[in-house]
């Protein structure tokens, strides 16, 4: 499977990538966007299985991507991995299709608990 | 309208306590051990805005090699290894961690900034019409650590004039 993760900080996007390795899913092939503009590109272009999406991000937040991702008739596997969370962001996100809702600090049982049934 | 914001020194705490468990300390031997000196030095330091429904700053700041430290503790290096872009790269995430996590305890309707990142003390940095309301002071593995929180007064009406 491919993954994209989305992040602008190159240091929750190795952190994230290293979590995702000590839960167990370092097999998938793993790719990066560092603003909301190349997530959207890059999950039209590279059609990654799932979506690790910071919320907070340059050229466009984690739920514009979502959006308009669904607004360009794409389904792909989308979630959030951010340091905000509101009950107004989980809601926004479930409402725009979002699977998950992780919040940082994670730790890898988190991811488990989580990928494990996205992931197998 | 006021909004009376109940982020106090044992939630923060408890937000810095997270980070420490998760990424600076997983293994539970180097905590931050509390101070309470806000005045305690720092040579770099990072912060957030939070603009809406409650306005004002959280920072976080440390001496350098806290910093390098943190920097290595999160990417996994070496803490020689760290270059100046690993260094602020883990400051910035850091304010922005704790930052998103304040920001889940306000009210509805705020907004969380990028964070900005500045390599001189946080006694360098002035945030206009603001008051520092609440902070975690440390020491972690020797070196001073702090997170502060700082509420501006144009936020609220109440203590307009104060």
């Amino acid at each position: 499977m491919k993954i994209l993760i989305a992040d602008d900080s190159r240091v929750m996007r190795q952190i994230v990538v290293r979590t995702l390795r000590q839960a167990g899913f370092g097999d998938h092939d793993l790719i990066e966007a560092s603003n909301g503009r190349e997530a959207f590109d890059m999950a039209k272009s590279e059609n990654p299985d799932l979506v690790l999406s910071d919320w907070n991000m340059p050229e466009m937040t984690g739920i514009e991507v979502l959006r308009q991702l669904r607004a360009s008739g794409s389904d792909v596997k989308f979630g959030f991995v951010t340091s905000e969370s509101t009950p107004e962001m989980k809601d926004q996100a479930q409402a725009a299709g979002a699977l998950f809702f992780i919040v940082k600090p994670f730790s890898a049982e988190r991811f488990d608990e989580v990928f494990a049934p996205i992931l197998g | 309208m006021s909004v009376e914001v109940e982020v106090n020194e044992n939630d923060l705490a408890e937000m810095v306590e997270q980070v420490w468990e998760s990424y600076l300390d997983p293994e539970g031997i180097n905590p931050l051990i509390p101070t309470y000196d806000e005045n305690q030095p720092s040579e770099v330091h990072s912060s957030v805005s939070i603009t809406g429904s409650w306005t004002g700053h959280i920072v976080y700041a440390s001496s350098t090699e806290a910093a390098r430290r943190a920097a290595a503790a999160f990417l996994a290096m070496e803490a020689e290894e760290v270059s100046q872009e690993d260094l602020t790269d883990v400051l910035g995430e850091l304010a922005n961690i704790v930052g998103g996590n304040v920001k889940a305890m306000l009210p509805p309707g705020a907004f969380l900034s990028l964070p900005q990142v500045v390599l001189a003390p946080e006694s360098s940095a002035r945030f206009p019409n603001t008051t520092r309301i609440s902070g975690v002071y440390g020491i972690w593995d020797g070196e001073p650590v702090s997170i502060s929180m700082w509420h501006s007064s144009s936020d609220n009406n109440q203590e307009e004039g104060a």
